[in-house]
């Protein structure tokens, strides 16, 4: 029973950081790195840490984390938009469930905002930005707008 | 990666080139008799906001659009096309395009895989769907083998699976129905050439995951080049091919049920396509111009394809928000009375060019309950763009464009007033 959970367990780690980001801690950052192919540089800010991503396709992603180590806010910019799945991890569901509020509007951002979840996906073909954070999540005294 | 449509695509277009310098020879070489005036082209369709196919569509501005077998008049008159200023290509309803939907040329590489593509957009909807090489027609300006992609039905194509990691992919982000498109198709006549651009050419570059082929069902990210990816098709016309204007009546600030105007292709290429005395914005390397509102800019673009204005957020604006039954925000903006806003574009292209655009946002909710809720025409309908001023930006939508006058311009083409945007521009 014993090897059959640590059996588990490890296939479990093994698999989750595919889809961690927003909300993880920050080892899933490397595992952005990877997919997205880009370059990674990290920078100090006060309350929080900062990695940046840049692709060979030109986007940037940045990935804000906090001084416990989780990733508390995600930003993207350039050509192409990311995999928001990848990015969002276990917040992606929100942003369907937000959307289905705002039948009527179409072909512009898309702006969720519930108490778990502030996202913002904007721009439009070879041009997207957007951001996304999570409320409970964001350090002391640090605002949502440095997540951009 | 080489796709099998290549050839003969850049053979027709090749030969289109040809016969058009062998027609300029021929002029020239003819100096004892008058250079005869080139009979211009019939370069106008009618543009009409209205409930669309579905019965269910908010300002959206369709056309007709027909598409034919390449090099045959084999054709189908596709109406309720929706007019896109900010994404670039044909993408129709197989369901929409009847038998031709099956009998298009497929691209396809070597190995008879067909090119298949996922379109996401800002909102994270998205299309997928094969593409296949069609003859464009609108009024007498034709596209000859352009690249368009068929919307599938689930049944006729292989879907990409990795299609659905980008979009979202619960009902909200689903357009590849009548009912969820609320069009037959879309038409993207934007600033660019090509939906994606020399970024998808090479697969060492780590292209975006927008075109797959799936050979026995496992999707890959191949090279695409320039010619296989969708056209702007206005791009690849004989003649008027520098971009459009959109002109659209003033309508009543109550909505309307539908509201009439013109799609005119070119742009300072005929006489009813002039620029006139509109103020020409030059486009960054990305689409868009800046826009000052409360002493910040913003990212700014005008967008046919866009419902609303989306314009900064409710909190800095001090506007208030509409809610549905549940208290969630719907999107739109609902002022207890209407709200006059005027702010500065500026181009994109460091020229240096500054203007006022001036806009209202009305109570959506009102809006939309007015005429018995027949209304589909809204000149006053706005939104949130983001949730502060780090993420918002000004998308001027449908409701900007009536009762003016807007041009479009692609990248790399000639500028009437000679003004530099070779990434495209915007003028009103």
């Amino acid at each position: 029973m014993r090897t059959a959970m640590r059996v588990l367990v490890i296939l479990i780690l093994g698999v989750a950081p595919a889809w961690a980001v927003l909300g993880e801690y920050e080892s899933s950052v490397s595992v952005d790195q990877q997919y997205l192919k880009g370059e990674i540089r990290e920078q100090v800010r006060p309350g929080y840490k900062l990695h940046q991503i840049t692709a060979s396709n030109g986007t940037t992603v940045r990935e804000y984390v906090s001084p416990d180590g989780k990733v508390f806010g995600v930003a993207w910019s350039g050509p192409f938009a990311p995999n928001m799945q990848q990015l969002l991890g276990s917040y992606f569901p929100e942003l369907d469930q937000a959307a289905r509020s705002q039948v009527r509007r179409r072909g512009g951002p898309l702006v969720v905002r519930t108490d778990k979840l502030v996202l913002v996906s904007a721009g439009h073909m070879r041009s997207f930005h957007g951001h996304a954070y999570v409320p409970s999540l964001l350090p002391n005294n640090v605002s949502a707008e440095v997540v951009r | 990666m080489t796709f099998r449509n290549d050839s003969k695509a850049m053979l027709a277009r090749f030969l289109a080139v040809l016969a058009g310098a062998l027609a300029i020879v021929a002029c020239g070489g003819s100096s004892s008799t008058p250079t005869p005036t080139p009979t211009p082209v019939a370069n106008t369709v009618t543009a009409e906001v209205n409930a669309g196919p579905a019965n269910n569509s908010t300002n959206m501005l369709f056309v007709t659009v027909t598409v034919c077998l390449p090099g045959t008049t084999t054709c189908t008159d596709i109406p309720n096309v929706q007019v896109d200023t900010m994404s670039e290509g044909l993408r129709v309803l197989s369901t929409a395009l009847g038998t031709l939907g099956s009998s298009l040329p497929t691209i396809q590489d070597s190995s008879s895989n067909v090119l298949q593509e996922c379109i996401q957009f800002a909102d994270t909807t998205y299309i997928w769907g094969p593409v296949a090489t069609a003859d464009v027609t609108m009024a007498g300006e034709k596209a000859s083998s352009v690249p368009i992609q068929v919307i599938s039905n689930p049944a006729a194509f292989d879907v990409p699976s990795s299609c659905l990691t980008l979009g979202n992919p619960g009902p909200q982000g689903n357009l590849n129905t009548v009912a969820t498109l609320g069009a037959n198709g879309i038409i993207g006549l934007g600033n660019f050439a090509q939906d994606c651009g020399g970024a998808c050419t090479s697969a060492s570059s780590n292209p975006p995951a927008q075109y797959f082929i799936c050979p026995q069902n496992v999707c890959s990210v191949p090279a695409v080049p320039l010619n296989d990816q969708l056209w702007n098709p206005v791009a690849l016309f004989a003649a008027d091919n520098n971009g459009v204007m959109i002109t659209m009546p003033a309508i009543d600030p109550g909505g309307q049920a539908t509201a009439s105007g013109s799609l005119i292709f070119g742009v300072g290429t005929q006489t009813d396509n002039a620029l006139g005395s509109a103020t020409l914005y030059a486009t960054d390397t990305g689409g868009d111009i800046r826009s000052s509102y409360g002493g910040i800019s913003y990212p700014a673009f005008f967008d046919t394809g866009s419902t609303g204005i989306y314009f900064l957020d409710y909190a800095t604006l001090g506007i208030t928000e509409c809610t549905d039954t549940y208290g969630n925000p719907t999107g739109f903006y609902c002022p207890a009375s209407p709200v006059n806003y005027t702010v500065t574009n500026t181009d994109g292209n460091g020229n240096g060019t500054t203007g006022s655009a001036t806009f209202t946002i009305a109570n959506a909710d009102t809006l939309f309950s007015n005429g018995n809720s027949s209304f589909f025409a809204f000149n006053d309908l706005g939104g949130d763009s983001g949730s502060g001023p780090s993420s918002d930006s000004v998308d001027f939508g449908m409701p900007f464009f009536f009762g003016r006058t807007v041009y479009i311009g692609i990248e790399g083409t000639t500028v009437p007033n000679g003004v530099s945007a070779p990434n495209g521009y915007f003028a009103y």
